[in-house]
């Protein structure tokens, strides 16, 4: 019986030790790659790579940011509102189609006006310094020389959850919408689904 | 005896098919309108299973209207009949899941990056054709490379 007990105890004590030391040390995965975790009711990363990559293509495509008379559009990034139950940053979608939308050589962004804020409060700032004695005023930015925006990158991140028995779904719409501010027109609109499940074990979590 | 091993082998071969995913059939018009601009492409092929899997059908090209390149390769999943989707459910292939990467090359054969030079995952079914497309970043882009590798 001493010895059962002893053994019992041994056991459970082996295992336990064992189980704390099975870890691994923390390891660089490539970010383009497909070893990213992948998990049900957040948005992973290689999500946003996905979503960015069609909204892209479907953007250059569409040819909505080419001008007839031959100066660039000149676009803002509005607001992308997270209708989710996270709490994410809509920049990582929103940086990357405005990385590609200069990339393309057919139009820029502003950063001096946007849909949370300007993204850089410095072209507000700096006109600032005409009061200010300190600085030579030919080299100050005068006020009205700012370009405004002639369209506006907006959209919307919805998802959806659904649980049926040890099942658990979310779907994530991507909704993206570019409007002409001179008519309040949208020029092109475009959506990316995202869908994932997940399948609880009968035993455990 | 031999009779009823013949019956039991029959009997398994008709609850295996069961378990295979249903392959794609498609309908399309025997007469094209479209004229599409194929590409004359090279292909290296590495790895085997993918070749022996994803048959690489078309590429064609198009230049929109602001000078910018698009490109579509179509592939087909090939792995149809009987003993192709038996041992595709046997190694766990059906769906198939394969990964891309379109790459961009400027005029001087650099890379230009872009959001979609990273690995996308897709799923294909036995039969399906899939159509992978991208759009060069900037109109100075004219050549491109599509890397194919299986999704484990």
């Amino acid at each position: 019986m001493k010895i059962a007990t002893f053994l019992l105890i041994g056991g459970i004590a082996g295992t336990a030790m064992l189980m704390t030391g099975c870890g691994s040390d923390p390891v660089r995965i490539d970010p383009t790659g497909n070893q990213g975790l992948t998990t049900v009711d957040d948005i992973n990363f290689k999500d946003w790579q996905i979503a960015a990559e069609k909204a892209v293509n479907s953007l250059l495509t569409s040819g909505e940011l080419s001008r007839q008379d031959g100066r660039k559009t000149v676009v803002m990034v509005s607001v992308v509102k997270n209708s989710t139950t996270q709490h994410i940053n809509t920049n990582i979608l929103t940086d990357k189609i405005r990385q590609a939308i200069l990339r393309s050589g057919k139009a820029v962004t502003t950063t001096a006006v946007g849909g949370n804020g300007p993204e850089d409060k410095a072209s507000k700032q700096v006109r600032k310094l005409e009061d200010d004695e300190m600085f030579n005023q030919a080299t100050v930015q005068k006020q009205g020389t700012a370009i405004a925006p002639d369209m506006s990158l907006a959209g919307e991140i919805i998802q959806q959850k659904t649980t049926l028995g040890r099942k658990t779904e979310s779907y994530f719409f991507f909704h993206l919408t570019l409007t002409d501010l001179k008519t309040g027109l949208a020029v092109w609109e475009d959506n990316v689904e995202i869908a994932k499940q997940d399948k609880k074990p009968a035993i455990g979590w | 005896m031999m009779k009823w091993k013949i019956a039991g082998m029959m009997v398994a071969a008709v609850m295996l098919t069961g378990c295979f995913q249903d392959t794609v059939n498609t309908v399309e018009n025997s007469e094209k309108n479209m004229q599409a601009q194929s590409v004359n492409v090279q292909n290296v092929s590495t790895d085997s299973f993918l070749k022996n899997r994803l048959k690489i059908v078309r590429v064609d090209k198009v230049t929109l209207p602001d000078g910018l390149l698009k490109v579509q390769v179509s592939a087909v999943n090939v792995r149809t009949g009987f003993f192709s989707e038996m041992w595709s459910w046997f190694t766990n292939d059906n769906p198939y899941s394969i990964t891309y990467r379109f790459t961009w090359l400027d005029q001087n054969g650099m890379e230009v990056n872009t959001a979609a030079s990273t690995w996308i995952p897709l799923t294909v079914v036995p039969g399906d054709t899939i159509r992978l497309s991208a759009v060069s970043p900037n109109s100075r882009c004219k050549d491109f490379v599509l890397s194919l590798r299986e999704n484990n």
